[in-house]
């Protein structure tokens, strides 16, 4: 029965297309050169195609109504084999039917999913559109094989960089997912320990830990890698990974630091303040550390002090100081004899080509306690004479 | 012929008795009335300046005994000339004045020795000297918080502690001086007199002598810059032989943290010095201690001398 009428169906479609030329020839004599059909189809670029069982396929569907008048057709596939699904949308909607103007297209999507047990094969389906005077339809062939998924790709556009300590290294990575769904990528990147890192798509502000991309499509990330700021000068590797449904891209990073040593002077117990007697030597121990991330070389130190005064280093030159070491230099101060008593800045200074540092150091001169110990001999003579006046005139 | 004991067995006796008549006499009541007068008013004054000029100081307590608003000076300059005054009215007849009123074989009559008479009035003057000044730098420092509603800080205490000690020696010294006179000379009028004028000559004409002296004595040659120092420093070892001079090196000394040096200083010295940096107390004192020991020393010694003539005197009854 509803063999005879699909037949019936077929028979008028071909009906209509034999007749269609002469129906324009009747309506407009401008269109009588035209040799062109006119009628109402369903097309799809995609008639053949090769599909993964359990994994769902979207086939993109035009019907196309030629005609003088408007159509509706209502769809159906044919020849589904059993566990298959299947549904037609018109965008996000779900339809059954379909109505196109005259002279227009509509964009139709056959969303098809085959059972994750299904046997390989090649499977015919017909979609069938049928209309008020006639149906026509679209064979369409599956061919279901387990489909190798290609791998995301992951691509630098400048995979080495080269900056100092406190650079801010920015990659720009172009993620690709060749896979036939979108995807949300985890991103995560291998830095040595002490760095900073964090992801944001394409010049955006916002810090992101994974980003979707469509099917086939790509998307752009920046990766920002911030080193510890006392790491020394080298080569060090980054490794980028996006991973998405097991799968993961991955891309290799070179990140240069070109160091420069950085001194830092600290006085003795941290503090940058002494006392020292005047015209009497004082040692202080000074700390000089290099924080910098380069080897700081021949090391000089010097200091300015107040006219009279004496100032020596012990050692007063350092051959050379690896980054984050820490050498022990003896800054004997002798102030001046005539220095008067209170704070004197001295300016202390570490030298190295490429790095230097000023400490100001306080010393706060003591007056010498000799004229103290006058003071109480003169007293004393004082006392002294007193009592040698009572031994002489006393007790009268 | 030789004597036995202790010479200075009654010394407190006399020294307590000696206080307690000062106490009571009127000469004493008046010099102190006009001593914390002037006191009263100059830290009054001080007040009212602080207030309108110093916005913060970590020493302002100090402040109260250094600032002055015109016409009074200010509390350390008053003290310098007014507390000699007190002084000299405590000893001035000390001695002579025993012998005016013929007491003084009445004294010696006593189970003392004549070391006791002298030291005993040595010792009760400056204990009425320490308890007049006591009192008046307790009241200092009672007006202070009042007016100024804040409490003196460690640094201002000990400060004006050692500064309440210098002002004592230097009391003692003119005390000393007084009972020097009192000893020498017979009429308590001419010795008065005589105090007075080394109080007078010191305190105002010293600074005019000394310039005219040191000039006389290292003339300044105008083609070598030396000569200028040494004139300097002439004068100051000149000006250093009043006690009134010690007195001011001492009284700005502690009671100026800032200040560091009492002489000239060259520009050389002051390279890499940290102007206006309070100096610790400890060494505030001991730059000025050669000038407390000066001082310290001198009264001693004027009393040494004192004690020598009186002892040798001829004592009738």
């Amino acid at each position: 029965m509803s063999n005879r009428k699909l037949f019936r169906g077929a028979l008028s479609a071909c009906a209509l297309l034999a007749c269609s030329p002469a129906l324009a020839q009747a309506t407009s004599d401008t269109m009588t050169t035209d040799a062109r059909p006119h009628g109402f189809w369903i097309t799809t670029p995609a008639p053949e195609f090769k599909a993964a069982p359990g994994k769902q396929i979207s086939i993109p569907l035009s019907v196309i109504n030629d005609t003088l008048s408007p159509r509706r057709a209502s769809l159906a596939l044919d020849g589904l084999p059993k566990g298959w699904t299947w549904t037609l949308k018109h965008g996000a909607m779900e339809v059954e039917a379909t109505m196109v103007n005259p002279d227009a297209t509509e964009a139709l999507t056959l969303d098809l999913k085959a059972p994750a047990d299904a046997k390989s094969g090649t499977y015919a389906l017909d979609l069938k559109a049928a209309y008020d005077q006639g149906t026509t339809d679209l064979p369409l062939s599956v061919t279901l094989a387990d489909l190798p998924a290609a791998n995301p790709t992951l691509k630098p556009e400048l995979p080495a960089l080269r900056g100092g300590a406190k650079t801010d290294f920015q990659y720009k990575l172009t993620l690709e997912n060749p896979g036939l769904e979108e995807q949300l990528f985890t991103l995560d990147a291998a830095v040595p320990a002490g760095f900073e890192v964090s992801f944001k798509k394409g010049y955006g502000s916002d810090e992101i830990t994974g980003v979707p991309v469509k099917a086939g499509g790509t998307e752009t990330v920046t990766l920002h890698v911030k080193p510890n700021g006392s790491v020394s000068a080298g080569d060090y590797p980054v490794k980028v990974t996006a991973t998405a449904g097991g799968k993961t891209a991955e891309a290799d990073l070179g990140l240069r630091i070109t160091g420069s040593p950085e001194l830092a002077l600290n006085g003795p117990q941290e503090r940058l303040s002494g006392s020292a007697v005047a015209g009497q030597e004082t040692s202080f121990p000074f700390t000089v550390v290099n924080r910098g991330s380069a080897p700081a070389q021949a090391i000089r130190m010097d200091a300015t002090p107040p006219h009279d005064w004496k100032v020596a280093f012990d050692p007063a030159q350092l051959p050379a100081l690896d980054p984050g070491q820490k050498e022990t230099v003896n800054v004997s101060v002798t102030p001046g004899a005539q220095a008067i008593a209170g704070d004197y800045m001295l300016n202390i200074r570490a030298d190295a080509p490429g790095a230097s540092q000023d400490a100001k150091f306080r010393v706060t001169v003591n007056t010498s306690t000799v004229w103290g110990m006058a003071g109480i001999g003169v007293i004393g003579t004082a006392l002294l004479v007193l009592a040698m006046a009572v031994l002489r005139y006393g007790r009268r | 012929m030789r004597r036995e004991g202790s010479p200075f067995t009654g010394v407190m006796t006399v020294a307590f008795k000696e206080a307690a008549d000062h106490m009571t006499s009127a000469r004493m009541h008046l010099i102190m009335l006009l001593v914390l007068l002037t006191a009263v008013g100059a830290v009054y004054a001080a007040i009212g300046e602080i207030r309108q000029t110093t916005a913060e100081d970590p020493y302002l307590f100090l402040k109260l005994f250094t600032v002055a608003r015109a016409p009074l000076p200010s509390f350390s300059s008053f003290m310098a000339f007014l507390l000699p005054l007190l002084a000299i009215a405590l000893g001035f007849d000390a001695v002579n004045g025993e012998f005016g009123k013929r007491t003084m074989s009445r004294i010696l009559a006593q189970p003392i020795y004549r070391d006791a008479v002298l030291f005993g009035k040595f010792i009760g003057g400056m204990i009425v000297i320490a308890i007049a000044l006591l009192t008046l730098w307790l009241l200092m420092i009672g007006l202070g918080i009042l007016l100024l509603g804040l409490p003196p800080s460690g640094g201002d205490m000990a400060r004006g502690f050692a500064y309440f000690a210098a002002t004592l020696v230097y009391t003692g010294v003119w005390l000393a001086l007084a009972l020097a006179f009192s000893t020498v000379i017979r009429a308590p009028a001419t010795s008065a007199l005589a105090a007075l004028s080394a109080w007078l000559i010191f305190s105002v004409f010293w600074s005019m002598i000394t310039p005219l002296a040191a000039g006389a004595i290292a003339p300044v040659n105008p083609l070598d810059p030396m000569t200028v120092l040494g004139q300097v420093h002439v004068q100051q070892a000149l000006a250093r032989l009043s006690p009134v001079t010690l007195y001011g090196e001492i009284a700005q000394m502690l009671l100026d943290p800032a200040s560091r040096s009492v002489g000239p200083v060259f520009m050389s010295q002051l390279e890499g010095a940290l102007i206006g940096s309070p100096l610790p107390t400890l060494q505030s004192i001991l730059i000025i201690w050669p000038q407390i020991a000066g001082l310290f020393a001198a009264m001693v010694l004027l009393f040494t001398g004192a004690y020598v003539v009186f002892q040798r005197q001829e004592i009738r009854a």
